[in-house]
Parts: C-alpha cells; structure tokens; sequence
C-alpha cells in the first residue's frame, strides 16, 4: 500500500498506463546562423500556441471555461516578452534554441518552487508543461497520445500537466497516480472537476506499478494498492459501488427544499471563510451563507483593511449569493493569531481575552469601519451582521447602538444600506448560553457556535490532547445549554441557526430537530449529505431520541445511544 | 513617467490567471510597464515575472509607466488592478 496526498475523491481501479517522459535530451550546440534558428524557435512556439489553443477547445468543450483558462495561460507563458527577449539573446550569443529555452524555462521552474506559497510553487508545474511541449516539438517527438489509453487505464506519471490531461477520454480513465503535485495543482483541479480519483505525490509510484498491472486507487483516503490480492480487489470493489450510490443518492436532493419527513422546511447554508467561497457553496447546493468568516481581511497584511477593501469582499460575496442569505461576523479575533498592527498584547489566556466584539467596542474606529463596509455591502443582497463572543446583554445594546450611528450617518452621506438589515449574535459561550432569554430580546438571531461553546461549557481545550477527551457536544452539560439556547430563542420568535461543526453531524441531527433549530450552517461538500439526514427524521421520532439522549448521564451513553438510531 | 501606487484585492492576488491578462494588456502599449513591490522591480508586460513577484491580496504595489502612451497605460493598468481583475 502506497500514500499520497488524494486530491480527488472517490475508488479507482484498472490498468496501470506508465507515461514515460518522452526523453527531451539534447545535445547543446554552438549555432552559427542565429537569424535561422531564432526562427526555428519561434515557429516552434507557434506550433506551440496552435496546440495548446485546440488543447484548451477540447477543455472548455469536456469540461469548462475555467479549466480552459488553465491552457491559456500557458499561451501567455510562452508568449512572454521577457522569456522571449532573453532566448532571442542567449541565440545571438550562438546557443541553440533548445538550450536557450530549456535554461530561461529552468531559471522560472526555480524561483517558482522557491516560492513560499503552494499556488505559486505549483506554477512550476506548468513551466515544465510548456518546456516539454516546446522542447517536443525543436526536437520533433511526437507527444504520448493520451486520447489512446483504452477503457479502465489507471494513469501512472511522474508529474501531470494540464495539457496531459486535456488529450484524456474521460470516460477510460478510471484513476491518476503521480509522484508530484499537491490539491492546487492544476492537474489536481482539472481531476476533480473531470471526478476522476486521483492520488498525488505518490513516492516512486512509477517505479512500484509497472503497465498492465491492476491498480486500486482511492482518491478520497490518498492511498493506492498495486496487483492487489482478491480479499483487497473485492473489498474496494464494494467501496467503489457504495461511493457512487451514495453520490447517486445525493445527487437527488440537489435542488431540494430541505425538509424533515414530515415536512418541516429548514434553512441549510454554508460557511464560508472568503467570498469566492460563496460560489463554491451554490455549486454545492447550499441555500446561502450562515457564518462568513471575516478574519481573512485582516490577515497578512500591514494595515487596517480600509472601508473601501472591505466593502468590496463584502458586496462580492452578496452579489454572487444573488439574494440568498448571508451573515456576516464581524472581525472575531484575538492574540492568538499574530496581526501586529493591531496591538493585540501577547495574552496568558487569549480565548478569555481581549478579542472579538470586546476588542471592537473598544477600538471603535476599526469597528466602525467594518460595520459600514457591511451596511454599504447589504444594499447588494440579503445581508444580516453577527457579533462574535457575546457575554453580555451590554455587549449586543453598544453594538446596535453603533449599527443605528452608522446607518444615520450613511443616510446622511446619501450612500444606500439596508434600513432592516437584522443584527444577531453567536452564542458560543457558556454566559450567553445561560442568559440566552435576555439575549433573545435584543437580538435578530441567534448562531450557536458549538465549536467554541464546547470548549467553553468543557473547559478544555480541543488541541490539547490530554483534555480533548472531554471536548464533546455529546457532553450532556453541552447538550443541555444548546437546548436551552433554542428553547429561548423559540420562545422570543428569533431564528436560531448553528455554524459550527456539531450543525453536519448526523449523531446530533435529530436532537436539533427536536430542539427547534431553524437553520443549518455547514460547510459546503456537506450540504447534500446533511439534507438527506434531516430528511429521514419526524419530529415524533427525533423527539423520541431528544428525550432519552437528555436522560442519559454520560458521554459515552449518549453517544453510543445515538449510533443506534 | 507616471505612477500610482495600489493594492491587490482579490483574493488570490496576481495568480496565473490575473498575471496573464495584465502582462497581455500593458504588453500593447509602447511605454515601459513595471511594477514596484517589496523593493523589487518587475516587468509588468511578462507574464512569468508577475507570478514570480508573489503579489498577494493586500500587497501594496507601485504600478509605473514610462514612455509613449504612459498616461492610457497607467489608466487601464490601475483599473484593471482595482477592480480585482474581475474575480
């Protein structure tokens, strides 16, 4: 058994097709008519272009405009001026078009896999790509007809480039093995999107199988077994079968309200961390956004972020939503994450510190800030704010006072917001889980963030492995405190959601339908499994299970109680 | 030679798809195009030399134009840039 990283989901099994390198050696050689061979490059590069634009046809025809884009961009590689220039140069100095363009593309490949971040060090990926196919064509070697592997051909390759992959026949190709690449290769996003399994970084991988020999690759777990034993073959087998069902299945509550069996609708929208997020939550049928993390405008950079910056990701993340709902958090950070512009003191105890709505009533201009670009963002969609971390009844009264500030002074400066934007809160504390009546007056909604509520209620903290133990939503005193959360919000007619992880849980599904919950928020690839969970329970049977779970006195009884059902 | 300074907003910053688009814009124009980050300087008109740049969202870069047409060059340049590259 082999390990990678798997970068597209799903069980593959078949033939193993080795693509060799087509050997790109070349002896360099001194040229003498410089004029020629410049021209014997650059015709080579038009060969190139003519290629890869019916490479990237095939693309946006089998897969999409996109991943078409991915060939384009080696169009514009290859067409660098400056790449260009510098090759016309080392010509005229007397070295052959093959060495020229191999040393220009090397001095690229480098600094890209020097670079600090995956996205730009998997550039180099396609630098090879465009090396190899240039260098193929001075060369004149013909490129390994991919489009020919025959039905059930696992492809096993060191690297796999974009344009490999744009000559597949997906329908014959049941997995991709290589020895390089990470999830934001381009070879990696064309995989997924062709849902192809495919294992990446697979060590030696080319040399483990060799052609013909039958492979089993699973794209969701990263492992891969070469000329697997009968027991192996048979069990994957039924693996494979029981994905696909279970992907059949879902696929059948795409589009679908979400519903209990006996016809309560819910609200199931997603997470997000970004706005481009938002897309990624439609694609997966999510019905809008519960929890929009806003940290990630705040991190990596040297300053505030200004109104403007923030009213830009803001509106773009409504925009795409087209309507649907999205719920905004504002900025929910503390001392633990390094943002040295703002003065965050190193603290003893930073989840009991300054930070969230604490840290922005008292740095108002910073808060101010970012509620305007949210109030200017919800002229664009159905934008609603959330204050992370509340504690108190004081906290919710100055943080609406200053939302009705600034939707006067917005109204003043004529900018348009909307004038019934709703304003709730996270319940994630223990406090607020106790006071959640007093809460449920002041606020719009209420969001139960269980990953925070758990660790607060527990006391302990999930990644400290001596005490992860006891950090559990199965706790009964955890339990306890979001049904009374939903309880209270119920009684005062405010919507109550969950963001955090417990909300996709199939164990405490019936609870929350049992509890009154009103929206789920998930993350997206969760969306279709959690609507076929809730759609299997009646409010008699999941009250049925609420009942006897709330009788239990131990985690471990609830839990094993609730594999049952 | 003109300049204006300007921050990435998307969130991916100059990634393969934004540096192709810019290199190909600013390469009609005659001027010198480059751009000014973390005290280097980068050709603007290539495509490679962007990526290489690493401009992530929220980098703070100085878009320069220097020679025929810089003014036109600057305009669309920074509009591109501001507008996140339609992303």
């Amino acid at each position: 058994m082999y390990k990678g990283i798997g970068v597209s989901e799903g069980i593959g099994i078949g033939k193993a097709l080795l693509i060799e390198e087509h050997s790109l050696e070349y002896t360099p050689k001194q040229v003498e008519d410089a004029a020629a061979e410049k021209t014997r490059f650059h015709d080579a590069v038009d060969v190139f272009c003519k290629n890869t634009q019916a490479q990237a046809d095939t693309l946006r025809k089998s897969v999409g405009e996109k991943e078409a884009e991915i060939m384009l961009g080696h169009i514009s590689i290859v067409q660098d001026p400056f790449l260009l220039g510098e090759v016309d140069k080392l010509i005229g100095e007397g070295q052959c078009a093959e060495a020229a363009f191999d040393s220009m593309c090397n001095m690229f490949i480098q600094i890209f896999s020097a670079a600090d971040d995956d996205v730009t060090k998997q550039r180099a990926a396609d630098v090879r790509d465009v090396r190899s196919g240039v260098l193929g064509i001075l060369l004149g070697i013909s490129e390994v007809k991919l489009s020919d592997a025959p039905a059930g051909t696992v492809i096993c390759v060191k690297e796999l480039t974009p344009s490999m992959i744009a000559e597949i026949n997906k329908e014959n190709i049941s997995g991709i093995l290589t020895e390089t690449g990470s999830t934001t290769s381009h070879s990696a996003i064309l995989a997924r999107v062709l849902e192809i399994p495919a294992v990446m970084s697979v060590q030696d991988i080319t040399k483990a199988a060799k052609n013909g020999d039958t492979v089993i690759v699973d794209g969701s777990k990263g492992t891969v077994i070469v000329s697997p034993d009968d027991e192996q073959l048979k069990c994957y087998n039924e693996k494979r079968e029981k994905f696909m069902q279970e992907k059949k299945e879902l696929e059948k509550f795409r589009g679908k309200p979400t519903a209990s069996a006996d016809g309560t609708v819910y609200e199931l929208v997603c997470n997000i961390g970004k706005p481009d997020d938002a897309a990624k939550a439609l694609e997966f049928d999510g019905e809008g956004v519960g929890l929009f993390r806003t940290e990630f405008l705040f991190m990596d950079k040297t300053s505030v972020p200004t109104e403007e910056e923030q009213f830009k990701e803001y509106k773009k993340a409504a925009m795409i939503l087209s309507g649907r709902p999205l719920i905004i958090r504002t900025l929910d950070i503390g001392g633990d994450k390094d943002i040295p512009y703002l003065g965050l003191a190193k603290e003893e105890n930073p989840f009991m510190g300054f930070r969230a709505i604490r840290y922005c009533l008292k740095n108002r201009d910073l808060f101010r800030i970012q509620l305007r670009a949210i109030l200017r963002a919800s002229a664009f969609g159905n934008v609603s704010i959330m204050f992370p971390l509340i504690t108190c009844v004081e906290e919710v009264r100055e943080g609406k006072a200053l939302v009705e500030e600034l939707k006067a002074e917005l109204k003043a400066e004529g900018i348009a917001y909307d004038e019934n934007i709703k304003v709730g809160i996270m319940t994630e504390t223990a406090a607020a889980g106790i006071i959640a009546d007093l809460l449920a007056k002041e606020s719009d909604f209420f969001s139960i963030g269980t990953n925070d509520l758990t660790g607060y209620t527990m006391a302990a903290d999930r990644g400290n492995s001596d005490v992860s133990y006891l950090y559990s939503a199965l706790q009964p005193s955890v339990l306890r405190m979001i049904r009374s959360i939903i309880t209270a919000a119920r009684e005062h007619n405010i919507p109550v959601g969950m963001c955090g992880e417990a909300a996709a849980d199939p164990m405490m599904i019936p609870l929350l339908i049992s509890f009154g919950l009103t929206e789920f928020s998930v993350s997206a690839p969760s969306v279709l499994r959690v609507r076929k969970c809730i759609s299997t329970w009646t409010k008699q049977k999941a009250d049925e299970v609420a009942d006897h779970v709330l009788s239990l006195a131990t985690e471990k009884e609830v839990r094993d109680y609730l594999k049952t059902v | 030679m003109v300049s204006k300074v300007l921050t990435v907003p998307n969130a991916q910053g100059f990634h393969m798809r934004p540096a192709s688009v810019f290199a190909g814009a600013m390469a009609k124009y005659p001027c010198n195009v480059f751009i000014n980050f973390n005290g280097n300087k980068y050709n603007a008109k290539s495509t490679l030399n962007l990526i290489a740049a690493c401009m992530k969202c929220g980098s703070e870069i100085e878009l320069v134009c220097d020679g025929d047409q810089e003014e036109a060059a600057l305009a669309e340049g920074a509009k591109m840039i501001e507008d996140g590259f339609g992303e």
